[in-house]
């Protein structure tokens, strides 16, 4: 309990929202809003999940809201030109991997500090992406939802999104390249005298992160039957937070999944809770400001009582 | 780097110097778009790139990202970041055109509230990094989304101010002594910021504070309200880059200055210094600014698309990076290959 109360608190923020929900505004709980607003932030899930062990690795990427623009870009235009969506989803996995693995080579290989290689990755591919496309819409056609009904295409992203998660929380815990990766983190020099390979370890977690961008980029262009390329949605700063308010260390070692789990969810309820708590939603980012400082000064009140 | 300059190698030093090679690549690119993007018009006047109103309009653009740029140095010095830079340019423009227009405050009273607004929001940040010691990157990243959410709120998201009188539009569009008016408040920051960077103790306790903070620490140095000094500057300063882009622009909305948090970083790392603190000068923050700026708008003259600027500044910061740790990587590459083919022998004695 003590060692997970970064987690448990999260989850009881949470919860108390929802409970709170459920007595103001039983509205929140319809079936359809409801499962479209899952279906929103599903893709945003699983680039968390990538994200959560880059930075348990003591690493950041800035870059994953280019390279899901990137992704999702590219796999609609093949949409658009028939291709099978079963060609499609492994096309746009491999193209984040390859993204990702960019960014792996010059952080790992070169010794580069990520914050600064993905700050120049990112300008790089969203403003080539801007030039070759000048902001046209995609037409994914008759692929939008995977060509099934609406709520069976919201089920399977879900789904997908819930599996990536259990599978990654899994294997953080019980994988020997999960705790590779808290080991990295904690203290890379220690990591490697005891016989690990920090860079490779911190690049294969790099090549994850763009798989699971380029996934995430795929379940989100066939969510509507246009894709507008928005690099600019600030989705890296939105997953980021995610992240940080679910209790996972900027400085790398610490935290687990359900706890991002429990913060997306957070971050992501505030701003339609306003709206159903009758709050101007012109407040949502304000909020969502104020719940990652509260999160992280709560880290640092309890950091200086433990210090003195 | 200016800061390992040492007796031994002088002008030598300088040629290699990261300062003075971006200096030789902001020439060459001034000197290449003076080529491509002048003409002559029918009356035989220059227009384009080469002509003076064009110079100062690309002056005109840089100097709110020059501004941030150039209080972001001593942030990052110290090795920290500021995030909220592009949300308190935000932030402070909307307070300053909310109480101008809705509250009839007058326009000078208006814009110190700005400045004041902008210095309490560094405030804000320097008393979470400093007395919680909270990771900067964080904090920022915080406030970045509570001030961008404040200006939002502020205008319920919709309202734009607008209709500034000309006495104040004056800074962001009229010309002082022949120069826009913008210039002189710019290079009065730039002198300001360098001489406390680079001719005071303060300044040098940002270098070394970035480099250990813990032995400035036991050196009597305190630490905490240096870096505090450091963020207020930053919010400040980012309020007036607001005033200017509202002056500019005649307007103020919620979202003026997205995504100059992250043109300000490049500016800043392309100028050589180090993201992780303790090495950087503020002239290397201003021939960044510069390489950027000019790379932009030449395009722009050029007939080239705007995007292929942005383009090029990512791949130059990469190729910036990348120089700096060739040496080290084929040192190193040089040295395994001098002790790859043998097989274990004891050290050689020399």
């Amino acid at each position: 309990m003590k060692q997970h109360f970064r987690e448990w608190s999260v989850a009881g923020a949470l919860g108390a929202m929802l409970v709170a929900l459920a007595i103001f505004a039983p509205r929140f709980y319809e079936a359809q809003p409801l499962l479209s607003r899952l279906t929103d932030d599903a893709p945003t899930l699983i680039i968390a999940c990538g994200m959560a062990s880059i930075i348990i690795c003591r690493q950041i990427d800035i870059s994953v809201g280019s390279m899901f623009a990137v992704c999702g870009v590219c796999s609609a235009l093949l949409l658009e030109h028939h291709w099978p969506i079963a060609a499609v989803i492994p096309i746009s996995i491999a193209l984040g991997a390859v993204l990702g693995a960019f960014n792996g080579w010059l952080v790992a290989g070169l010794g580069l500090p990520s914050i600064v290689v993905t700050l120049a990755t990112m300008v790089t591919w969203k403003e080539a992406l801007r030039w070759m496309r000048q902001g046209v819409l995609v037409n994914v056609g008759s692929a939008q939802w995977f060509g099934l009904s609406q709520i069976h295409g919201q089920l399977t992203i879900i789904a997908t999104s819930l599996v990536i998660l259990v599978i990654s929380a899994l294997a953080m815990r019980h994988l020997a390249m999960g705790r590779f990766v808290y080991a990295v983190g904690a203290d890379a020099e220690a990591a490697r005298l005891a016989g690990l390979r920090p860079r490779l370890v911190t690049f294969l977690m790099f090549v994850r992160l763009g798989a699971l961008t380029g996934l995430a980029a795929i379940l989100n262009a066939v969510q509507a039957a246009t894709l507008q390329p928005n690099p600019d949605s600030g989705l890296e700063l939105k997953v980021i937070a995610a992240v940080v308010v679910g209790g996972v260390a900027i400085s790398g070692g610490r935290g687990n999944l359900w706890g991002v789990f429990c913060g997306l969810l957070l971050l992501a309820c505030i701003t339609p809770a306003l709206v159903y708590l009758g709050i101007p939603p012109y407040w949502g980012k304000a909020i969502q400001g104020a719940i990652i400082l509260l999160a992280v000064v709560a880290d640092g009140v309890r950091n200086r009582k433990t210090r003195t | 780097m200016a800061a390992s300059n040492s007796k031994s190698t002088g002008w030598k030093a300088v040629l290699r110097s990261h300062e003075f090679i971006l200096f030789a690549v902001l020439v060459a690119e001034w000197v290449l778009f003076y080529a491509l993007g002048t003409h002559r018009n029918a009356r035989g006047m220059t227009v384009g790139f080469g002509s003076l109103d064009a110079q100062y309009n690309i002056l005109r653009h840089s100097v709110e990202i020059g501004l941030l740029a150039l209080v972001m140095t001593p942030v990052i010095l110290t090795g920290g970041i500021d995030l909220s830079v592009g949300s308190v340019l935000g932030f402070s423009a909307i307070v300053f055109g909310k109480l101008w227009q809705d509250a009839h405050w007058p326009i000078a009273a208006a814009a110190l509230a700005a400045l004041v607004t902008g210095a309490a929001a560094g405030g804000l940040n320097a008393f979470l990094i400093t007395w919680l010691r909270l990771p900067p990157l964080i904090v920022t990243l915080g406030t970045y989304s509570l001030f961008r959410g404040f200006a939002e709120a502020l205008t319920r998201g919709a309202d734009i101010f607008t209709g500034f009188p000309a006495s104040f539009t004056f800074i962001g569009q009229e010309r002082i002594l022949g120069v826009p008016a913008q210039l002189p408040i710019f290079a009065l920051v730039a002198v300001a910021v360098w001489l406390l960077v680079h001719r005071t103790t303060f300044g040098r306790s940002f270098r070394a504070i970035g480099f250990a903070p813990e032995g400035t620490r036991y050196a009597g140095i305190p630490v905490e309200r240096r870096v505090a000094l450091a963020y207020i500057l930053s919010g400040l300063v980012s309020a007036l880059a607001g005033l200017i882009y509202t002056a500019r622009l005649n307007q103020a909305t919620a979202d003026a200055g997205t995504g100059y948090e992250l043109a300000a970083i490049t500016a800043v790392v392309l100028g050589g210094t180090s993201i992780f603190g303790g090495i950087g000068t503020v002239h290397g923050t201003l021939l960044g600014v510069a390489a950027v700026a000019v790379l932009s708008e030449g395009l722009f003259y050029a007939d080239q698309p705007r995007e292929l600027g942005g383009m090029l500044t990512g791949v130059l910061l990469i190729v910036a990076l990348g120089a700096s740790v060739v040496p080290k990587v084929l040192s190193k590459w040089r040295s395994s290959r001098q002790t790859a083919p043998s097989t274990p022998q004891p050290p050689a004695s020399t």
